[in-house]
């Protein structure tokens, strides 16, 4: 991965992509893309290019009621039902252009599903799902270009599409990948936001936090890695979440100042969602 | 109560004549696990151990079922799944059909003032309705006297499963004699202070001031079952309870 | 009716209660594994584990194939998981829950893409035939935490397992049978286990080892992390669910590091016992090449 090697300073050492360690990719990110879903967003992380639409809250679907429990631990990819609080249904579809090589997953596909639950589990938990009793809040995620941090970019996606949807929630949810490279001369140096390449070769881990906090809610590591390392990047990917959420934020508060400039919105007026204005 | 020890018996076994009790004014009758064959043959339809009570000249088969079946009559402990206009559907056991609970069959409900029960509340009631080709019914009053005698929704405690078998030795009026079961005396008298209830379903409902009293009267009984423990062994399980406690 | 029964109210509170008092219901320490029991069969690679009420059945078989014509070095290895309704009244037979996919996505992870087994020592004649490497696992009781019980089970009956030995001259393939030829281990590598902690209470601040089905079913979240005794971690997931400090998991990963040592010496143990058992007469030391250093 380093380009230049010759450098005393391991962490000034530049990746494939131009990038330093702690540099994220390009993050652009539009809100109510599409005008016939109740919320909609699009989000680019790098060349990874994810849309989602929100639907909902809903009435519930007959066929759920043979099938919900509290906590989900059976049933389809759905979060706590019924009685208790709304359902998140999350369905993904991956085009097959999406990667290097065309490759049409199906439907049945575990991994996609294993997403699919992931990401419900997770929105139920950072959603209001207790005012919305017997709906369903029905996510929809098209993945148009993958290279690398995918959780991550469907989770900062559907963060956004809800917040258009007017959908309440306690706090962001943000999410962004960090690894560990192991160069051949020095100790494990950390990289954040990794690509598809950088991900094939390197032990990294996806990590979705709530809003500015250090609570986290996604933890996915699939690649082995020495256990005294997992600490260092989980802290890494703490901080790079931070950014993206310092991103995500003020993508969602230009669209408000849009709004109020349209005159959707009375300025001034108190609404159920106050904006906050940074200084 | 058979003489020489516990008879066994399996479906279809001959039953020695000199076991069923006669008196020649009474009628015998036939408890669970017999089947009568006109004219006077009696089989039996579970393996279990033979009962007979010569005084009320009667004779049954004990047998420790897997699954419940209601019968009238019985004291059962169920969950409340959903209310809906008229009735309460409650669950007695996993996976089979609701039972109906009357939302006016509880002491002092009018129309005007109905109890209120959420789902997976635990209520404690009495069969007035099983058979075959319907659900089953229950009721928390005595339909006589119109009072709940201890019926009704239980607040707090913890549920612990058990066989058929304990539950229903517990439920017998004489349980340390008939039924062998001397667990609940001990901790009492150990100066535990609990409340329970037995449910025919195979269901414990156990309720204390404290938590750590209901955990041990819980494993107290479900350890019991588990390895059909004696009257002796259960004294010794409690003293280690207790001990291992304090 | 497949519907999971849920607990009551009052079970729910009573357990959460007890929990932030330090109790568990069937009276174990918070962070106390449930009994294990593991059972060999008498053929190679069949593995049946107990952990309390929970019992899975795993069983591996080899055959001959074709290898995958994007990968022509390497050898086929499969992990096919089954939830049949004796396990619990809820699965169906052939409709995956999510609870089977996530079992199945869990031991893909950590057996699979950890390269826990060397599958370019399965391969035979490069691009033509290779060993087809099979784990059938059958849950027979769910009682809680299959995840665990599972990975233990596949990696007892893969380290169980023997293929039958072969010999290449030039372009035949000979495969011996048992009869022949005893019968050769797999190339394993390392032997990755799970452990799953489930978290309770508001903030989820406590913290579970080995939930049985009771407390499974009012966790509000759980993490899943798998090793191996070198202290690598092969996978970690946390999916969804409600939030957990950093910190927190970081020590559950700590925590975790040293159950799996644990477990993985009580492993070694029970394969050592097993071989012990065939090895009636000192037959292996007879068969076996290895010179004495």
């Amino acid at each position: 991965m380093p380009l230049d090697t010759s450098s005393a300073y391991p962490l000034a050492l530049l990746r494939v992509d131009g990038r330093r360690w702690n540099d994220l990719r390009r993050l652009h990110a539009a809100v109510r893309t599409q005008a016939a879903a109740d919320g909609s967003a699009y989000l680019e992380m790098g060349n990874t290019k994810v849309m989602c639409t929100v639907t909902g809250p809903s009435e519930e679907n007959k066929r759920r009621t043979a099938a919900s429990t509290a906590t989900g631990n059976t049933g389809g990819a759905g979060g706590g039902a019924g009685a208790g609080g709304a359902e998140v249904a999350v369905e993904i579809v991956v085009g097959g252009f999406s990667s290097v090589d065309r490759k049409r997953r199906g439907r049945g596909d575990k991994r996609i599903h294993e997403l699919q639950t992931t990401l419900s589990k997770a929105l139920a938990a950072a959603l209001h799902t207790h005012l919305y009793p017997r709906s369903t809040i029905a996510l929809s995620l098209h993945v148009l270009s993958q290279d690398g941090s995918l959780l991550a970019a469907l989770l900062n996606a559907s963060t956004l599409a809800l917040v258009d949807a007017g959908i309440p929630m306690s706090d962001l949810p943000v999410a962004c990948t960090a690894g560990l490279t192991s160069a051949a001369s020095a100790a494990d140096d950390p990289l954040v936001d990794l690509n598809a390449q950088e991900e094939q070769e390197l032990p990294f881990l996806t990590l979705a936090t709530l809003g500015d906090t250090d609570r986290v809610m996604v933890l996915v590591l699939e690649t082995r890695v020495q256990a005294a390392r997992l600490k260092d990047m989980v802290d890494l990917a703490a901080d790079a979440c931070k950014s993206v959420h310092k991103s995500l934020r003020e993508v969602v508060r230009r669209r408000g100042e849009h709004m109020v400039e349209e005159g959707a919105v009375e300025k001034g007026a108190s609404m159920a969602m106050d904006m906050d204005i940074d200084v | 109560m058979a003489t020489q020890g516990p008879v066994i018996v399996l479906p279809g076994d001959q039953i020695d004549p000199s076991l069923i009790p006669s008196r020649p004014k009474k009628a015998l009758k036939l408890g669970p696990g017999l089947r009568h064959i006109p004219p006077n043959e009696l089989v039996p339809t579970v393996a279990g151990q033979l009962t007979t009570d010569h005084k009320k000249n009667s004779i049954w088969v004990e047998y420790n079922g897997g699954r419940y079946i209601p019968a009238v009559g019985d004291l059962v402990i169920g969950t409340v799944q959903r209310s809906a206009a008229e009735y309460f559907y409650v669950t007695l056991t996993d996976y089979t059909s609701n039972a109906l609970l009357p939302q006016l069959a509880f002491e002092m409900a009018t129309k005007k003032t109905r109890p209120n029960l959420n789902p997976g509340a635990l209520v404690y009631a009495r069969v007035c309705l099983a058979n075959r080709h319907m659900d089953p019914e229950l009721e928390c009053v005595s339909p006589a006297t119109g009072k709940a005698d201890g019926l009704g929704p239980l607040n707090g405690g913890m549920l612990y499963d058990v066989s058929l078998g304990l539950a229903r030795r517990l439920l017998m009026r004489k349980s340390l004699e008939d039924g062998k079961v001397a667990v609940l005396e001990e901790l009492g008298a150990a100066g535990l202070a609990f409340e329970t209830a037995v449910g025919r379903n195979g269901k414990v409902w156990v309720n204390s001031e404290s938590v750590k009293t209901v955990l041990i009267v819980g494993r107290a009984i479900q350890e019991t079952d588990e390895k059909n423990l004696s009257v002796d062994q259960q004294k010794k399980l409690v003293r280690k309870l207790i001990k291992e406690v304090s | 009716m497949p519907r999971e029964a849920e607990p009551s109210l009052n079970e729910r509170a009573f357990v959460v209660q007890a929990l932030q008092e330090g109790l568990r219901i069937d009276g174990r320490a918070l962070d106390q594994f449930r009994e294990l029991d593991l059972k060999f069969g008498d053929q190679y690679g069949v593995a049946d584990l107990t952990l309390g009420k929970t019992r899975i059945f795993a069983k591996v078989s080899a055959e001959v194939t074709t290898p995958y014509t994007d990968r022509p070095f390497d050898g086929i290895f499969t992990i096919t998981t089954e939830l049949s309704p004796m396990a619990s009244p809820s699965f169906e037979v052939n409709r995956p829950t999510e609870t089977e996919i996530m079992l199945s996505r869990l031991l893909e992870k950590t057996v699979r893409r950890s390269n826990a087994l060397d599958t370019e020592s399965l391969c035979l004649v490069s691009g033509q035939k290779c060993w087809s490497i099979r784990v059938d696992l059958h849950v027979l009781s769910h009682d809680g935490n299959l995840i665990d019980a599972s990975c233990l089970a596949v990696v007892a009956a893969l380290r169980h397992f023997r293929k039958p030995d072969t010999s290449i001259e030039g372009e035949t393939l000979t495969i011996y049978t048992p009869a022949e030829r005893e019968p050769v281990p797999l190339s394993w590598l390392h032997s990755p286990l799970c452990v799953t902690f489930s978290f309770f209470g508001e903030e989820a601040d406590i913290v579970v080892m080995d939930a049985n089905l009771l407390e499974e079913q009012l966790r509000v979240t759980s993490f899943t992390i798998s090793f191996n005794k070198h202290g690598e971690i092969c996978q970690g997931a946390k999916l969804g669910g409600t939030t957990v400090e950093a910190m927190t998991l970081i020590k559950c990963a700590n925590d975790a590091l040293d159950k799996v040592k644990e477990l993985t010496t009580w492993l070694d143990l029970k394969l050592v016992e097993d071989s012990k058992r065939r090895d009636k007469g000192g037959l292996m030391a007879e068969l076996s090449a290895e010179n004495e250093r």
